[in-house]
This record gives C-alpha cells, structure tokens and sequence, in this order.
C-alpha cells in the first residue's frame, strides 16, 4: 500500500504540471488554437489524475469510466470550437485572440 | 422501465425525444435553400419550428407539474436511476422554471429569425437539447452526469450563439464564450478529479460523507484536496453564472449573440449552473464545519457576491447598449441570488428563496430581452438608449411590456422582482448577514439608475431629428411570449404565496 501511494503520488505531480501548463498556455498565448490546444491538456491532466485515483480505491471503475467519458465529450467540444474558429478565421482572416475586439465599450 | 419510473422522467424524455423529433422536420421538411441566398437565410420555416419547440417546452413544464403532483419520487423504482439523476422537487422545479424559460426562448426566436433574415432551424433542436442538459444540471447527483449535462448544455449555447454566421460580433461572441467556457468546464474538471482522488467517491452524498469524516481519527480523506477541489469547481460553476471576477465574457457574449441566445443565456443557463451550485454546495460541502462562516466558503461566496452586485450594477449604469445593460444588470442579478446562497448556509428558507428569486429572474429578463427584441425591425434593431426614445408615444404597447420587466428588475411592487428580492434579503436578515443586506439593497438602489433610464427614454424623450427610428416588429409569437412572461410576472407579484409554498417544499433535505 505504501508503495502504490509512493506511485500515486508520483502520478499527482505529473497531472498537476500537465495542468498547470495548460492554464498557463490559455493564458499566456494569444493563438486560438494554440488556446484550444491547451484546454485539451488540461483535459488530458484530467484523464491520468482520474485513473490514477482509480487505481487507488479500486472497488470501482468510476474513474476511468469518468475519463472516457471526458475524452468522448472533449471530441463534440473540439468540433463545436473548431467550427466556431474557423467561423472567426473566415471573417477576420487571423486567429489571433486579441483581434477579437470589435464587442467593447 | 416501470410506469413509475417514466412518470418521474416524463419532462426528460419529453423535451429528449422532442428534440429529436424536431432535429427531424427540420432536415427532412426543410426545401432545398435556393442558390444566391444569404447564407444565413436558412430555411424559412422558424415558425414552425419555433411553435413545436415552445409546444415541447410547455408540455415539459406541464409534465414536471404533473410529477410534482404525484408525490416525490425518490423513492421506489424513481430511485434506481440515483444518484446519477435526482429526482426529487427540488429537479422538478428547476425543470419547470427551466422549461418556461425555453418556451419563451423559443417563442421569441421564432419571431426574430424571420424577421432579421436568419431564418435557421437548426436553433430549436439545439435549444431543446441544452434546455435537456440543462435540466439534467439541476437533476445531476454525482460528478459524472453533472460534467455531461453541463457540457450538453454548453456546446448547444456555444453553437446558438455563433448562429448569424456572417457576423463578426456574433462570431466573436461564440469565441469568447466557448473559449472561457472550456477553460472553466476544464479547471472543475480537475477539481472534480482531486474531490473523487481524496473522497473515492463520484456522488455528492458520498463525497458530503467523506467529507464530514475528515478530522476522524481513522480517516484518510486529505483536506488540503478537497479544499483545492471544491475551489476549482467553484470557480467552474462561477464562471457559468457570470459571478465577479469570472464575468469577463459575459457582456461581449450576451451584445453579440442573437437576441434570443442572449435571453437563454441570461435565464435558462444561468439558473441551472445556480441549480448545481446550490446543490453542489449543500450536498457535497454541507458539513456543519463547511458551512460556518469561519471555516468554510460562505465568505468566499459573499465575497463574490459583493464584487458582482457592485461590478455589475456599477457598469450597468455607464453602458449605452441596452442589450449590454441588461446583460450587466444579468451579472447583477447573479450577486442578489448568491446572497441567497450564502444565507441558505444557515436556514432552508433561504434555499427556497435563491428558487423563487430564480423564476422570478427567469420571466422578468426574458421579458425585458422579448421587448427589447419586439422594440426593433429588420434594419431598425432597437440598440442604443436613443432607439428607445419616444416609444411610449409611438408605440404604447411595445413600452408598456418594456416598462413592466423593467419594474419587476428593478424590484418594483407589484411585480415578482419586488417579492424575489424581498424573500431573498429578508432570509439573509434572519441568517444574521445584516452586511450583506444592506449593501444588497444599496445595489438595488444603484440599479434603478440605469433601469429608470429606460423608462425615462421611452417616456419623456424625443428622438434626435433626422436619426434613425427603432420601429416595433410585428410578431404574434414575440406578442404570446411576452403575454406570457407578464402574467407570470404579475402573479408572482400579487400572489407570490402559492409559489413560494412550492419553492419551499422543494428546498433539498438537510
């Protein structure tokens, strides 16, 4: 048991870097995509928290049905925000985040 | 599936199977769009559309009513589909507030897209199938239907909003609103992910269990996760009811969004992100350690509805858009219900208030939203203070409607706005938050500034000569909608006895 938390642990600071990355790149970079790239990341974070938990209180398989369930959910998120992009690269011909500035008062 | 089952998942399976259904007339009763249109022109056939939606809604409200009277059902074979979805009052409720409101959404869609040429049919399939997400949102007991019936509704809104595909405000709109709304729905996520690595368990029951056991001797739920969960998944949920500091997208989503997005983003996806809140809140973090303000998130919470009340009722005031206004007095509104939250920590009446507030905000917003949208016409959209100048002499019906949401936001007697706001602060008054009150009311007195603006332009200005006239469209559907959200603001105004009952008995068991 002290093992499999010696390993779980290890497996938290893995999805919390990958997480903090990803905040960080939604934050700091201005790309569109390069944002929706990100937000993935953060959901991949996800993922390998949740079935590293699982592993941990193994009665159930709440956790890993709780990540496929978020990469079937991630994949309708990235075609409504894919669609939603290039909506915006049609109009505007960049996928700059900051020339989504026409809405301000 | 029993009878008893499907009787207590009727308004579920209602609006499902209506969407489906739709999704249907739409793509197989739809002509072929004739070449050199718009693109945006669509199908023509909103109207139809938009009767079978509201038909569908209405039904679904009704059926909520009709299991409500059949006695709670979280019991017997109701009980099996738990903890997956909750089907007890308190889901009732919110799928009855939630269904008016979409039916009204729908109505008023079905008079704008025609006449503002975006005619599309695709928005009632999607507006259905987010009024069932978010149905499921307020029904959802454990994380894993909560993640999904928040997505299903979101990803529905994302689409709705970027309807006008030729527009670059609406484009910009759906771009803000999807990329905040990800962000958030991924940050819960993980908090989601930390609460289910520290507790073992995915149901707020079991997680409220574990959470109570922590300080036990023989426990080994770690606090300092749980802390970091319940804080990422209340920044998520903060950021779908627009609360202060997690409200940036909402002004530039609600401006640039078709009007009848703008109104359901406003009501029905507001409210059922409140719903899950205050579920999440109870359920989940409703230790008696939790929820004491020295200890637990009340004061986090009252903070964030201070910073929205004043946020919102502050910049309210500066804006010249009045669909930009309503959207910062929707921020607003946000802070009075969270002062219902924050008190519901110490009695259950408070709860019942945040319910009834909510209904009360529901009809009202979509009111004010309707007349905004009955106050303009193709090429003429009323926008700016200007726009509405002079209405009331031009146009007395479209002003009356317009005055009536705007008293009842302003919490005027003797509309549901005056009562909602009036249960809300009185609970918070016997909670002991006499801070919380009095800034509260404060606000409210802020906000008739930019309320009463309205109500001043429409009645005492003339329009500027030679600048364009907002000219009132002509729609029986805008008409029935706002029909309806008046009489519903009106009783709840003068008898708000019987509801409040209902709110009441809908407050979750503690």
């Amino acid at each position: 048991m002290n093992m499999l938390g010696k390993v779980l642990e290890h497996y938290q600071l893995v999805a919390s870097v990958i997480f903090v990355i990803g905040v960080v790149g939604f934050l700091a970079r201005r790309n569109v995509l390069v944002q929706l790239m990100s937000i993935e990341l953060m959901l991949n974070a996800v993922n390998l928290a949740l079935v590293a938990f699982n592993r941990a209180h193994g009665e159930d398989m709440n956790g890993q049905v709780f990540a496929f369930f978020i990469i079937a959910v991630a994949a309708a998120e990235v075609a409504v925000g894919l669609a939603i992009i290039l909506n915006f690269f049609r109009l505007r011909s960049t996928v700059d985040a900051d020339a989504a500035d026409s809405l301000k008062h | 599936m029993s009878a008893e089952l499907i009787m207590a998942l009727s308004p579920f399976l209602a609006v499902g199977g209506g969407a489906l259904l739709l999704m249907l007339a739409e793509a197989f009763g739809a002509p072929a769009p004739a070449a050199g249109k718009a693109p945006d022109a669509g199908s023509g056939r909103s109207g139809e559309l938009a009767l079978g939606a509201a038909v569908i809604l209405i039904g679904g409200a009704l059926l909520s009513a009709a299991s409500w009277a059949a006695g709670p059902s979280t019991t017997g074979e109701a009980a099996k589909v738990a903890p997956h979805l909750l089907l007890d009052n308190y889901t009732l409720f919110f799928c009855f507030t939630l269904c008016i409101g979409g039916a009204i959404t729908a109505l008023l869609a079905g008079g704008y897209q025609p006449e503002h040429r975006i005619d599309r049919g695709e928005f009632f399939p999607l507006l259905l199938l987010s009024t069932l997400g978010a149905m499921a949102l307020a029904a959802a007991g454990d994380l894993l239907t909560l993640f999904v019936a928040l997505e299903t509704m979101s990803l529905g809104v994302y689409a709705m909003c970027g309807l006008r595909r030729g527009s670059v405000r609406a484009a910009e709109a759906a771009l803000k609103y999807f990329l905040l709304g990800s962000f958030a729905a991924a940050l819960m996520l993980f908090g989601f992910a930390l609460l289910y690595g520290a507790t073992g368990h995915m149901d707020l029951a079991g997680i409220g269990e574990a959470v109570k056991s922590i300080g036990a001797a023989e426990s080994t739920v770690s606090a300092p996760m749980v802390i970091v969960g319940l804080v990422l998944t209340l920044v998520g949920l903060a950021f779908k009811v627009s609360a202060v500091p997690f409200h940036m997208w909402t002004p530039d989503a609600y401006e640039g969004a078709p009007t009848p997005t703008s109104t359901y983003m406003a009501i029905a996806v507001k409210s059922a992100a409140f719903a899950v809140m205050l579920r999440v809140l109870l359920t989940g973090f409703g230790d008696e350690r939790l929820m004491s303000w020295g200890t637990g998130w009340p004061p986090a919470v009252a903070l964030m509805a201070v910073l929205t009340m004043f946020v919102g009722n502050v910049v309210a005031g500066r804006q010249e858009s009045v669909k930009r206004m309503l959207a910062y007095s929707s921020i607003a509104h946000a802070g009075y219900a969270m002062v219902g939250i924050v008190a519901a920590m110490r009695s259950e009446a408070a709860e019942s208030s945040v319910l009834f507030y909510l209904l009360v905000y529901t009809v009202s917003t979509a009111g004010a939203f309707g007349a905004l949208i009955l106050c303009g016409s193709r090429g003429a959209e009323a926008v700016s203070y200007d726009d509405l100048a002079g209405l009331g002499k031009r146009h007395p019906a479209a002003a009356l409607a317009f005055s009536l949401f705007i008293l009842s936001l302003l919490g005027m007697p003797p509309t549901g706005g005056f009562f909602a706001k009036f249960y809300v602060f009185q609970s918070a008054m016997d909670a002991g938050l006499y801070p919380l009150v009095v800034i509260g009311v404060l606000n409210s007195a802020l906000g008739a500034y930019y309320y009463l603006k309205v109500l001043v332009y429409m009645y005492f200005r003339e329009p500027l000569p030679g600048a364009p006239v907002a000219v009132p469209m002509r729609s029986g559907m805008v008409g029935a909608a706002l029909v309806l959200s008046a009489i519903m603001v009106l009783v709840l105004g003068i008898s708000p006895g019987f509801s409040f009952e209902m709110a009441l008995s809908a407050a979750l068991p503690r």
